[in-house]
């Protein structure tokens, strides 16, 4: 359990994102989302798209900012569409780390489209049921 | 249709073009280097990646051999959640469905994610024909877009562009000079697709792998744009080559696993995105209506025969990375949409051997790129054998099987071939002077033929 935490945290900042712990910080402007899984292999947060989660608020704004709950950090893929089996929502999105793009001379420019910071609060499971 | 692959000359015309150009030559050196190293440690982060590749090889074997069964359950799973089926069997169909779909829509604009499938079919000539603008919005396929060019690598089209290139065109748009600098371009391009986005009536993608049991539609982007124009506009249409199913949300986690590790090198595209079905009840973004076209164009023929390996391909392009023909010719040889050794095996069976008889020739049989095929498609054997069958099918030229005829005579007897190796010998020092010999030696070193130690003894 804490090493799945501790190996999405590593992945998570090696994509380029940055891992908060209970707290997530004021940054004016943000799209907050509320992330249903979290994978450890590759440092992504899973965004279902629903009533409560709209597509745009993680994509649109220039910083986004994600709570994850630790207890829903799972080892990878498999794992993720084990748990979701065949009741997908009408957008899944897996986001691994800030928009980015090498297509001008192969250099890697970050925030082409989509957000260009993404923070992942780490959400302690009692942190959400006292916030819930 | 476009022409899909280039006239027999043309490769290499264009070829030699570019292995003149200094720049081009450094631009695909580096570029094809650094995706090929990226690949290599990925695969290497993996546990058992030959394990891996062989389900994956599989999985999409499974498809090929009941691909009417997954289109129907694909069909009838998304159906079920609000989405519309359009098979297309021409490139003809597919376009004019997409541009019916954009004029009922009243569609002035149609924003487009990186796409090869709407390249095949020449989509964007036939949205302008109907006063629809299409924007392509990935950064590399919107500088190709504003220069009038199409994609050289699949994966990384605009390799051949310069910063410099980069900021005239962009600068043209802005109606101010942007400086050649990585993030006032991207900058720029981020603002003038922003508006494109949100102006969009129609937003229209391709898709990586649709899953037969839930209907979904997968998209790997990284720069976003592939959420954007699947979740802003009103309207979503996938273009979707009727191959690229995989049966389970299970099968699609070992193609996923694959995918971007081969392409770039990364462990997932920074946006994974699984579409199934329109916008649903008390969500309020997110597309009202969802097309997907599924596109045969020529594929259905592959299903039975010694090609159908071919349908395996997922489009990650780590075999140009790897194809030292491709490394110095690029991609603008081979055609305007698909490149490499890939689209070496691929456009002759999709347009017809007598359409692109210098394809299969675009390889040295070194078998880099069946190394490098995260599916394990045999690609150099596809090569050769699609040689075998322009000999068979007449499209090689006379002299070129009169040779072989002459070659294969005089080598199955021992006199013949001491007599060709004495042939060689005396006939080297005309070699570089005569007919083929010239064309073979202006631009290699030609081998020198020496007294073979066999002949020695004897």
């Amino acid at each position: 359990m804490n090493n799945l935490v501790e190996r999405f945290t590593a992945a998570a900042e090696a994509v380029g994102c940055h891992v908060h712990r209970g707290e997530a910080p004021a940054i004016e402007g943000a799209g907050v989302s509320t992330a249903i899984y979290g994978l450890a292999d590759t440092g992504s947060v899973v965004l279902a798209a629903g009533p409560d989660e709209p597509r745009g608020r993680s994509l649109l704004p220039d910083v986004h900012v994600t709570l994850l709950r630790e207890d829903l950090i799972l080892p990878g893929l498999d794992e993720l569409f084990a748990a979701l089996g065949d009741e997908l929502p009408s957008a899944l999105a897996i986001v691994t780390g800030p928009s980015r793009s090498a297509d001008i001379e192969q250099k890697l420019a970050v925030g082409v489209h989509g957000p260009r910071e993404v923070h992942v609060v780490l959400l302690a499971p009692a942190d959400e049921a006292v916030s819930a | 249709m476009p022409e899909l692959a280039q006239p027999a000359g043309r490769f290499r015309e264009i070829a030699r073009g570019k292995l003149a150009d200094a720049h081009t030559q450094q631009a695909l050196d580096d570029s094809t280097d650094r995706l090929r190293t990226h690949r290599l440690s990925a695969w290497a982060g993996l546990d058992d990646v030959e394990a891996l590749r062989e389900r994956a090889h599989a999985i999409r074997m499974e498809v090929i051999d009941d691909l009417e069964g997954h289109v129907a359950r694909f069909t009838e799973a998304l159906e079920a959640r609000g989405g519309r089926v359009f098979r297309a069997s021409t490139a003809e169909e597919a376009s004019a469905y997409v541009a019916e779909v954009c004029s009922r829509a009243g569609a002035k604009i149609a924003a487009k994610s990186k796409s090869m499938a709407t390249e095949e079919i020449g989509l964007n000539e036939a949205l302008s024909a109907v006063g629809v603008q299409p924007v392509e919005t990935d950064l590399g396929e919107y500088i190709l877009q504003l220069a009038g060019e199409h994609p050289v690598h699949i994966v990384a089209p605009a390799i051949e562009k310069t910063a410099e290139q980069v900021a005239e065109l962009l600068s043209a748009v802005e109606g101010t000079s942007i400086p050649p600098e990585l993030e006032a371009l991207t900058n720029a391009a981020r603002r003038q697709l922003r508006e494109t986005f949100l102006r969009a009536d129609v937003g229209i993608t391709g898709a990586n792998f649709g899953v037969s049991s839930t209907g979904s539609v997968c998209l790997c982007t990284n720069e976003g744009n592939g959420r954007m124009v699947s979740s802003i506009p009103r309207v979503h249409v996938a273009v979707m080559g009727m191959e690229r199913l995989v049966p389970t949300t299970a099968d699609l986690a070992v193609l996923l696993k694959l995918l971007a590790r081969s392409g770039t090198g990364q462990k997932l595209t920074v946006y994974t995105t699984l579409l199934t079905g329109p916008r649903r009840p008390g969500e309020e973004d997110g597309p009202e209506e969802l097309h997907v076209v599924i596109l045969d164009n020529g594929r259905s023929n592959l299903l039975r025969g010694r090609y159908r390996e071919m349908l395996a391909c997922i489009r990650c392009g780590a075999c140009l990375n790897v194809c030292p023909v491709y490394r110095k010719s690029g991609g603008a040889a081979y055609g305007p949409v698909y490149s490499g050794p890939m689209g070496a095996v691929l456009l002759p069976l999709l347009v017809g051997l007598d359409e692109a008889p210098s394809l299969p020739h675009a390889s040295s049989l070194c078998g880099a790129c069946t190394d490098a095929c995260p599916v394990k498609i045999p690609l150099h054997e596809l090569l050769l054998d699609l040689r075998r069958d322009l000999v068979e099918e007449g499209v090689a030229s006379r002299w070129e099987r009169l040779g072989f005829t002459l070659w294969s005579w005089a080598w199955s007897s021992r006199l013949g071939y001491r007599a060709s190796t004495l042939l060689a010998r005396l006939g080297q020092p005309l070699g570089g002077l005569l007919g083929p010999g010239r064309v073979w030696s202006a631009g290699r070193t030609r081998p020198r033929f020496g007294r073979r130690y066999r002949d020695r003894r004897g």
